[in-house]
């Protein structure tokens, strides 16, 4: 009666996208429908079983409730099922991850192959069973490599380490992106290192999507040396194609171009010194400037009306910006600082705490924001034109730095908001329903560092633009990969005396100290009182704050809109009688957390 | 939108019951796929058609199915018990799945306490729940839908079958006189009377509504225990439901499901309810009910013994109940044993073919080939059923124990299915099949006796009783004593019983917590306490605390000895997600619990649980001080501050 499970450290046990218009006849054999099935080396038998049975149950479920299949459980397995037409996907866990992870992580993988294949029915038209088959394999893989058995429950994005990065890197990277911009055929980009994020100015599943590709062209630029060419501009920049669906897009429009989602982008408050600071700092500028002007307002607008359909705040930009400039005239005052060292410094800090609590902020307008969502839109997309104006004379961020910080908080919350089970919810659906948009993914990789932007089909063929592109950012691009590789990587070790994991919802964040080594065993119960207490306060909007206790483990649970962290205190004497008793120790896990983890940047307060 | 269907693993459809709105969805899905102007079959042969294939998938599969759930929140749960599969379905979100799973365990209760050992044989319990006589199905299905509705409506309302334990009306002074009644004049009277034809009171206990007046065993009974006690008063429910929440929830309202029309005698639970209103006269009601229960005994543990059930009512809502122990019941515990035997040695031929086991098995079966011949004697050929038995018992022996015969190994395996088949045929013959023409009960006048005389010591607490088990426990004291508790549940798992205030939320009553919709949240708010602390117990979390919307929840479970000596917290097991319901009901969880924590051998352990709620303003450590009061003080009524 006593079942105790053991940790499975793998993520998924089963895996399968079984195609049921491929067997329609009696005489079918049930092999013919399966277009992919994890592990590999199941016995095709099995396979069949799993396949034919899974998805006739599924499907004569269906029917009786009139309504896709959504999650079937086994005694030692449970599957998240996405049922499409006649394509059936199940994704199999170990019973202990939560129901809600498993069905998030399958949503994710189908986003994924969608993201780099296009409709699911049309890819497997164009494309050979085991090509593809061999893409599902990847994807899997890739979504499996997280370093613990917590990154089962939370997906999440894996970001370089705030607390050993230079701030003023994480600037760089964003300063670098911005200046990709300017070319209005790069719609949005991130830079990676090492499967990590530096910055990213898309959402964080956009930008989860894109790692894909990075990890994957980082494995064959280790195994070939960078030799994945792909275009005029020689072997470290590479290109594939991509579709966004039609959401996606809409918040790619919809969004200032100088949106930053990383955790860790500074606001651009001290936006001008920060040449001077730079220059000295990295290797190499490239000069901001140095982008010849022209490109700016007219090309923005060249290719607005072609991708507007859906916002029409666009096409008036012109006006929109004039009627803006005013606003922008005593904006030169703010930013008179040329050089100054010390200046810099606290100007940094100041708005680096600025940008956090903005970044707190905007999880209170969430629930505003829902309501007026589309006046926001049009006002980013004004934000948007005008900045690119602005960014001419180089120096109205400042203004901008606190609206926008705010606002991409807005904005993307509203994007998570408004369809509950996120975003990507919304892609599915739109995979039956509007097509997805093919779009370009550039990649320019130099050695562990990725510049990853999305770009419209245009620019692979606008040598000009890519020139440029190219050209503008090699220089920073080295000087950031110098400083980041320079950085030991430093693994947050279990400091022995607690545990915690912090997962920030916007960003798709998570800060832990599961360290997953040596089996992750000690940190098991852990994870799984994390488990149980994830999947309650999925479950239950209302629940703010839990303990949960056994005789050996006591573990705190707390969450804001924006935020769930838990906290275990590893301690000597837990042994009491469980009966209510104040001095026991599990009940002052709130106050511990809320002080140990003041260091690892966890505000609980 | 809810559904109980028990299916053999054939699709033939053992049982089933579902609601009006199931029903309708069933047959619109149903219709789709048929002709226009067909009319449609039975509906248990359209459920048979449209659940075929996930029983048959179910069959197929290595590791089996536990639930399904869709996009638009249907939730499936299934089960196989021995042969029987059963699906439990809900489409409107008002159970989860932890509900449905315990729905199904209840049921499969429900049918042993009915079924008793028959349930033991896949053969027999397919016949007896799906009788070949269609009135008989009728009526037999009737009753048990019944049961589920009754049992339903109780696990909604009633904060004792929330918890499944049984809750006292406290009155302690009132408690003992009946006691020492029931004791002393009534059960006495009854041993002692010749028209008792042969039975023996072993137990009398006196029901006001829900909830426990008076609880008497006589000396020579074993304990009856709180799975049965919660599992007859459900039974008595059924049989005289109590109109406590009429003007909420009429259960006569919610049984309505089979028949379009309530039909008028619906509260007999083996009245007709056909469709094609068939006359079928009322069973009489001094006929009492079989009914099977656990026994303890020196030598063991006996489940599903013969017992019969008397029901008298006193008044409405008030009811006597006696348990009797039928002059049969000695063949009962006999064939208990050897269908232990053989179900042991089957065991043992599976397992080890010529080790050491199966040469120690001899030796015993030595033994039960003589009291099993004797048994055997003692029956007599003169029924059908013992003859079958004989012939397969024979031919058992030829293959077992003959010189040059096979002797013990595997291919004795069917044969132990036979016998035990056999056995359980003999059990059947026994305790279930009425000999109509002179029914096995307590004279109706004894029976009229024994109601006249308990009516007449109650009469005048009559109506103080009806009015205290609406208000159990009156917490007037509280706001001086424990500012900001809003609720709480206590419950004493090694007695089964449980303390908690009223949450009577109809509309004419006024309790604590108000009337109409606060107190309808605060009620939903602790059945859902009760679910997550439940879910928290089954993965091995003994203290839970959380802070949900304006509220501050708290749960312990905690061993003590019996001297009171808290014992230390023992890792709790961890359990699946499809294990037995925590409960008691059912499965006796606790059971379990306290085997866990003992130290030694021969040591009784106590097990508590406390369940508060409190207004999430008030400071944690004040909500724990009054967690720790109301702990150690709620069981020993002269410090008790709420009593």
């Amino acid at each position: 009666m006593a079942e105790l499970m053991p940790p499975d450290t793998r993520r998924c046990t089963y895996f399968f996208l079984y195609d049921g218009s491929k067997v329609r006849g009696e005489g079918d054999p049930t092999r013919q429908g399966i277009c992919y099935f994890y592990p590999e080396e199941t016995p095709l038998d099995k396979q069949e079983l799993m396949c034919g049975q899974l998805a006739g149950v599924s499907r004569c479920v269906s029917e009786l409730s009139s309504s896709p299949v959504h999650t079937l459980r086994l005694r030692r397995c449970k599957f998240a099922i996405h049922m499409m037409e006649d394509f059936f996907w199940a994704l199999g866990c170990s019973t202990e991850v939560p129901t809600v992870s498993v069905c998030e992580l399958l949503d994710h993988l189908i986003n994924i192959f969608c993201f780099y294949n296009g409709p699911i029915r049309q890819s497997y038209q164009l494309n050979s069973k085991e090509t593809l088959a061999a893409q599902w394999a990847r994807y899997l893989s890739h979504v499996q490599s997280g370093p613990s058995e917590i990154y089962n429950i939370f997906r999440c994005l894996r970001t370089v380490d705030s607390t050993t990065v230079d701030p003023l890197l994480l600037l760089k990277a964003a300063l670098i992106l911005q200046a990709c911009q300017r070319c209005p055929l790069v719609l949005t980009g991130c830079i990676l290192f090492r499967g990590r994020v530096v910055s990213t100015q898309m959402s964080p599943q956009l930008t989860m999507k894109v790692m894909v590709q990075e990890s994957e062209t980082y494995t064959k630029s280790q195994r070939s040396n960078g030799a994945s060419t792909s275009c005029s501009l020689g072997a470290p920049v590479s290109s594939t194609a991509v579709f966004l669906t039609t959401s996606e897009l809409q918040y790619l429009q919809s969004t200032p171009v100088n949106k930053n989602v990383s955790p860790f982008s500074p606001p651009l408050l001290d936006a001008p010194p920060k040449k001077t600071r730079l220059s000295r700092t990295l290797s190499d500028t490239p000069s901001t400037e140095s982008e010849p002007p022209r490109l700016q307002t007219p090309q923005k607008l060249s290719f607005s009306p072609h991708m507007s359909e859906s916002d029409d705040s666009f096409s008036p930009a012109p006006s929109q910006s004039s009627a803006d400039s005013p606003n922008t005239s005593p904006q030169p005052t703010r930013s008179p600082l040329p050089n100054g060292g010390h200046a810099v410094e606290t100007e940094h800090k100041l708005s680096h705490h600025h940008g956090f609590k903005s970044n707190g902020g905007s999880s209170v307008f969430e629930e505003n924001q829902c309501l007026n969502g589309d006046d926001v839109n049009g006002d980013a997309a004004r934000r948007a034109v005008f900045d690119l104006q602005g960014d001419d004379s180089g120096n109205e961020q400042s203004r901008d730095a606190q609206m926008v910080v705010g606002d991409s908080g807005v904005c993307f919350r509203k994007a998570e908001s408004k369809h509950p089970p996120p975003p990507f919810t919304c892609a599915l659906d739109s995979l039956e329903e509007s097509p997805l948009i093919p779009k370009m993914l550039y990649m320019h990789r130099v050695n562990g560092l990725v510049l990853a932007l999305l770009v419209e089909h245009g620019f692979m063929s606008d040598a000009a633009s890519m020139e440029e592109v190219y050209h503008s950012s090699l220089a920073s691009l080295n000087g950031l990969e110098a400083h980041l590789r320079s950085i030991a990587a430093a693994t947050p070790g279990t400091s022995g005396q607690y545990t915690f994991a912090h997962y920030d919802c916007i960003q798709s964040t998570l800060t832990t100290n599961v360290s997953g080594r040596s089996g992750g065993a000690p940190e098991h119960p852990f994870v799984r009182a994390t488990s149980l207490l994830h999947s309650h306060f999925c479950d239950t909007e209302t629940l703010q704050e839990a303990i949960i206790r056994n005789a050996g483990v006591a573990v705190y649970g707390t969450r804001s809109v924006a935020q769930v962290t838990y906290f275990q205190q590893h301690s000597g004497s837990l042994r009491n009688s469980g009966i209510p008793n104040q001095q026991d120790s599990a009940f002052s896990l709130p106050s511990k957390a809320r002080h140990r983890l003041l260091k690892h940047g966890v505000n609980l307060l | 939108m809810k559904c109980l269907l028990i299916a053999s693993e054939s699709a033939e459809v053992l049982f089933h019951w579902t609601d009006l709105e199931y029903q309708r969805n069933i047959q619109e899905q149903y219709g789709a796929s048929q002709e226009e102007g067909e009319e449609l079959p039975a509906f248990e042969d359209i459920l048979s058609t449209l659940f075929a294939p996930i029983i048959i998938s179910y069959s197929t599969m290595e590791d089996s199915y536990t639930s399904f759930t869709t996009d638009n929140n249907h939730i499936y749960v299934l089960h196989q018990f021995d042969e029987c599969l059963y699906i439990a379905v809900n489409g409107d979100g008002e159970e989860k799945e932890d509900d449905l799973r315990r729905k199904m365990y209840v049921m499969k209760k429900m049918i042993e306490v009915m079924f008793g050992m028959v349930t033991l044989s896949g053969t027999l319990l397919r016949k007896e729940l799906r009788p070949q006589d269609t009135e008989q199905r009728i009526r037999l299905w009737k009753h048990l839908q019944n049961l589920i509705e009754t049992y339903s409506h109780l696990r909604e309302n009633d904060q004792s079958f929330l918890v499944e334990a049984v809750e006292r009306l406290i009155h302690p002074m009132l408690c003992e006189q009946c006691i020492e009644f029931l004791e002393r004049r009534l059960v006495q009277q009854l041993n002692s009377s010749v028209e008792r034809a042969g039975e023996e009171v072993l137990h009398a206990f006196i029901l006001v509504h829900t909830k426990l007046l008076a609880f008497y065993s006589s000396r020579n009974a074993s304990i009856l225990t709180t799975s049965d006690l919660l599992a007859l008063i459900i039974m008595a429910q059924n049989m005289y439901p109590s109109n406590v929440d009429l003007d909420d929830q009429s259960p006569e309202v919610t049984k309505s499901f089979y028949t379009p029309e309530p039909s008028p005698s619906s509260r007999d639970s083996g009245s007709s309810g056909d469709l094609h209103a068939l006359e079928i006269s009322p069973p009489d009601p001094s006929t009492p009910r079989r009914v099977f229960l656990d026994i303890s005994l020196k030598d063991g543990l006996y489940p599903m013994m013969p017992h019969s059930m008397y029901c008298l009512p006193l008044w409405p809502g008030i009811t006597l109940v006696l348990l009797t122990k039928i002059p049969t019941s000695a063949v009962a515990l006999s064939v208990y044993k050897y269908l232990e035997d053989f179900d042991k040695l089957e065991k043992r031929l599976r397992e080890g073919q010529g080790s050491s086991a199966a040469a120690r098995s001899p030796l015993n079966m030595q033994d039960v080939r003589c009291k099993l011949d004797k048994f055997v004697k003692a029956l007599g050929p003169s029924e059908l059923q013992s003859a079958q038995l004989q012939i397969v018992w024979t031919e058992f022996k030829n293959r077992a124990f003959a010189k040059n015969g096979p002797g013990f190994n595997k291919d004795l395996i069917p044969w132990c299915k036979k016998m035990k088949t056999q056995l359980c045929g003999i059990y059947r013959q026994c305790f279930l099949i009425d000999s109509t023409d002179f029914p096995q009960r307590l004279s109706p006048g004894l029976q009229e006796g024994a109601q006249a005389m308990m009516q007449e010591k109650l009469m005048d607490w009559k109506d103080f009783l009806l009015v205290k088990s609406k208000r159990n426990i009156t917490m007037v004291s509280y706001p001086r004593n424990f500012p900001g508790l809003v609720h709480f549940i206590c419950v004493d798992r090694s007695s089964g019983q449980m303390i908690a205030p009223s949450l009577s939320i109809t509309e004419r009553t006024t309790s604590e917590l108000g009337k109409g919709p606060v107190a309808r949240f605060i009620k939903s708010k602790v059945w859902g306490l009760v679910r997550t602390t439940r879910r928290y117990l089954q993965k091995g979390y003994s203290t839970v605390t959380l802070r949900d919307g304006d509220f501050y929840f708290c749960y312990f479970l905690w061993f003590e000895n019996e001297s009171g000596y808290k014992l230390d917290s023992v890792d709790i097991p961890v359990l699946p997600d499809d294990s037995p319901p925590i409960g008691t009901l059912a499965c006796d969880y606790y059971k379990l619990l306290r085997y866990y924590s003992k130290n030694h051998k021969g040591e009784t352990v106590k097990c508590y649980e406390l369940l508060t709620v409190h207004l999430g303003v008030i400071p944690t450590e004040i909500i724990l001080q009054h967690c720790r009061q109301l702990a150690s003080k709620l069981w020993e009524p002269s410090r008790n501050p709420l009593l």
